[in-house]
């Protein structure tokens, strides 16, 4: 068991598994469809009401994803706490300002461009989240688990721009 | 109370999941668009078809409740999803 948890890397059938059985302890006991993206949202919302109380007044944050830490945000920090065990049980853990060989090897080592590109990236995830009523997790598989249209419209629509945009990135190199 | 300290559980599990999937790591994800590596979609669905059969198994024996399911209004999943997959594609989160 130890030197299970100890593995780098689980096949994703096995992590997958257990990813689905915290889906069903989840919902089975609190009701509550794990997600990551709505955490960011909540908390988007407490910083707006923080420096710009108007802006937190609107339909979005009154009706929809309103302020505060919530389950979801709990999650989140959940996420991180697994995600570092997991990692430093496994010696796979390591503070870099460039991580992914495969991103160096590509694009070079220059941090400002991984990191712009990371910035971005993270702007148009959150914002195509909040739009679409969830992320990978509590869309895709929150609401395909239920059969729910909308999970399948979103996962069609993340790879119809998601291999252009990986296309345009890596031209020859894709 | 406890309803906090269960997501900070379900929360554990999950990153716990994704990490030992790889799904933290840059080229994990943005390979899943370029078919060199599909484990993203082989962990995504094996994730779908357990949680959905242990969710239906426990309702149909009446054990538990369904959750609000998200929901559907086309042209926001779909123009949400695209700009979901840019950022999924060029960050790799």
């Amino acid at each position: 068991m130890m030197k299970l948890l100890q593995q780098k890397e689980w096949s994703p059938y096995l992590a997958g598994t257990l990813l689905g059985l915290v889906y069903i302890v989840s919902i089975a006991v609190a009701g509550i469809i794990p997600g990551a993206s709505g955490a960011f949202e909540n908390i988007g919302g407490l910083i707006a009401q923080a420096i710009y109380p108007d802006l937190a007044k609107n339909t979005y944050f009154q009706f929809v994803m309103p302020p505060g830490i919530t389950t979801a945000v709990m999650i989140l920090l959940g996420i991180f706490i697994g995600a570092f065990v997991s990692a430093k049980l496994s010696g796979d853990f390591k503070l870099q300002v460039v991580s992914d060989p495969q991103w160096k090897r590509v694009f070079g080592a220059a941090v400002w461009k991984r990191w712009l590109v990371l910035f971005l990236g993270g702007i148009l995830l959150e914002f195509g989240a909040g739009i679409a009523g969830g992320c990978t997790s509590g869309l895709a598989i929150g609401g395909g688990m239920f059969l729910a249209p909308s999970a399948f419209i979103f996962i069609a629509a993340m790879f119809i721009s998601g291999i252009p945009t990986a296309w345009l990135m890596y031209r020859r190199k894709y | 109370m406890f309803e906090m300290l269960f997501a900070l559980i379900i929360g554990f599990g999950f990153g716990f999941a994704l990490q030992k999937a790889g799904l933290g790591k840059y080229h994990k994800i943005v390979n899943v668009f370029r078919f060199t590596d599909l484990a993203v979609l082989k962990f995504m669905m094996t994730t779908l078809a357990v949680s959905m059969v242990g969710t239906f198994a426990l309702n149909s024996l009446g054990i538990i409740a369904l959750p609000a399911i998200p929901p559907t209004y086309v042209v926001g999943n779909l123009i949400g999803g695209l700009i979901f997959g840019v950022g999924m594609a060029g960050a790799g989160f």
